[in-house]
């Protein structure tokens, strides 16, 4: 017997089981050299997880339904005059009920960007840059922005005005109800030590409490600001942070919703959470965090898609959080309610 | 005995034209096939990064076969909002919003920050320094316009046949795209 019979190559089974060994790790070289990593090990990644964390102490609210609406693309969520629910969506306004069926629709002939009713019944539909106004009576009228850079995000409707977010123009506009313009809210104005809204990007909301004053988001700034119909700065609240009681990112919060007693319902984008402020601007609690919106939490703006979150607050004090990126709408209420 | 004298191979008229016609004949057929040649082997596509795929993982700033990578971050200043908190400047917890290194989120300090008018500020790439990393992408388009993206820089990419970057873009985002129109811009304000 030869030297190399004690070898293992020297038997035909040896031979074939060491090139099985040699193809194998030949082959899992290949495939680690063609595998697509996933974003977690990214050795440059912008983390944000420590943000997403919540002290379950502040998680005040349960979601008790979502539903998905019949449109595409939903912008903005509303409340009608009876309780039923407006959708911004796509080229149409969509009224729902609260579990979500479908009770009419409206067609505009270009994109919604945000909708209002008034208390009567008189419907106001936002366009780029002009309110399309859809009376009870079934009677129809436009009126056109005095701006040349209007791009409307937001309608506050009140029995004598109407209050419009113009992101484009950086201010709130206001009409009476006869569609005559009567006047602009929050302009910059250096005379005045006026330093205006900063609007880095098309999320610019207004709300009309009862009490009769309005409650502004100034996203650049990270405060909700409250002004007179007539234009005059009451109270300003809100601080830019990455911590739960601020306001996260570049431009924060969105959109916002009131409670009947001044409480302030906050969205925000980027790491998307819901929370609710006293009316003086202390957090009191939260309604949903990053883990409630998981696809929206890796969405990212690409183009003029939209993002986002939007709420609203029924009488009950029920709160409808619109997810613009998975196109959802979800009922929160609060826990033990 | 015949001699290779001037009279037995005379340099008349018929001779001088039929070489020259020769000569111009060879000459404009290697021009010929020269530019053919060239022409077949010109670069007639490129590589690029189609932002709306883009992912803002590490593999532009890791994979280039460039010792630092072809792929740089640019910046739409249509599509800005010269934010005074921009998250592509700054860590999500910054303690100050200044230039100090210790709240910048680019990992080579690459975007230079200037002040315009309260409350607003300028941010500009300093290419050199830049990896295309993407961490300053990721948080510009996580929370602001998505006014910063990725693009291949064609003075320096060498147009690899097969792209290292393009093999493991998660996004599927590396494509060929005409050397005449090589980048592919986000265009517009909002």
């Amino acid at each position: 017997m030869s030297k190399f019979s004690s070898l293992r190559f020297a038997s035909r089974r040896g031979f074939l089981l060491s090139g099985c060994a040699a193809g194998g790790v030949g082959l899992a070289a290949v495939l680690a050299r063609f595998r697509k990593r996933t974003p977690a090990e990214n050795a440059f990644a912008n983390d944000l997880t420590t943000f997403s964390k919540l002290d379950p102490k502040l998680l005040q609210y349960d979601q008790t339904a979502k539903f998905k609406p019949a449109r595409p693309e939903t912008r903005r969520i509303g409340l009608s005059g009876n309780g039923s629910l407006l959708l911004a969506a796509g080229n149409y306004v969509s009224t729902l009920d609260v579990s979500g069926v479908l009770l009419r629709e409206l067609a505009l002939p270009e994109t919604v960007r945000c909708v209002a009713s008034a208390a009567d019944g008189t419907l106001f539909v936002g366009l780029r840059d002009r309110i399309e106004v859809f009376a009870e009576n079934g009677r129809r009228s436009s009126w056109v922005s005095p701006g040349k850079r209007s791009w409307f995000t937001g309608l506050a409707a009140g029995d004598n005005d109407l209050f419009v977010a113009d992101a484009g123009e950086r201010v709130v506009l206001r009409f009476d109800r006869t569609g005559k313009f009567v006047g602009k809210i929050g302009e910059k104005d250096p005379s005045r030590h006026r330093p205006g809204f900063v609007v880095p990007s098309p999320y610019f909301d207004v709300e009309l409490h009862q009490d009769g004053l309005l409650r502004v988001t100034n996203p650049g700034r990270h405060q909700i600001e409250t002004y007179t119909v007539d234009g005059e700065l009451e109270q300003a609240w809100g601080r830019a942070s990455a911590a739960i009681d601020a306001f996260c990112g570049c431009c924060n919060p969105i959109n916002i919703a009131l409670f009947s007693d001044g409480r302030v319902v906050t969205c925000e984008k980027g790491v998307p959470r819901v929370k609710v402020y006293q009316a003086a601007g202390q957090l009191e609690s939260v309604v949903a965090g990053p883990e409630s919106f998981l696809e929206n939490s890796t969405a990212s703006h690409r183009d003029d898609s939209v993002g986002g979150l939007d709420a609203v607050v029924d009488r009950t004090g029920r709160i409808f959080v619109l997810d613009l990126v998975a196109n959802t709408v979800a009922l929160f209420e609060k826990k033990n309610s | 005995m015949q001699t290779n004298g001037p009279a037995s191979n005379p340099i008349n008229r018929r001779n001088f034209l039929r070489g020259g016609a020769r000569v111009a004949a060879m000459t404009g057929l290697g021009t010929l096939v020269g530019l053919l040649a060239r022409r077949a082997s010109a670069q007639t596509h490129v590589w690029q990064i189609d932002p709306a795929k883009c992912l803002h993982c590490d593999q532009c700033a890791t994979a280039c076969v460039l010792k630092q990578s072809a792929v740089k971050c640019v910046h739409g200043f249509a599509r800005c909002g010269y934010c005074q908190l921009c998250t592509a400047y700054f860590i999500p917890d910054a303690q100050e919003l200044t230039t100090g290194a210790e709240n910048q989120i680019c990992p080579t300090a690459a975007i230079q920050r200037k002040f315009v008018e309260d409350p607003y500020f300028q941010y500009t790439i300093d290419e050199p320094l830049c990896i295309g990393c993407a961490k300053c992408v990721d948080g510009c388009n996580r929370f602001g316009n998505g006014s910063l993206f990725l693009q291949i820089r064609h003075d320096r990419c060498l147009n690899c046949n097969d792209c290292s970057i393009a093999r493991v873009c998660p996004g599927g985002a590396f494509q060929r795209v005409p050397v005449q129109d090589p980048y592919i811009f986000k265009t517009g304000g909002h």
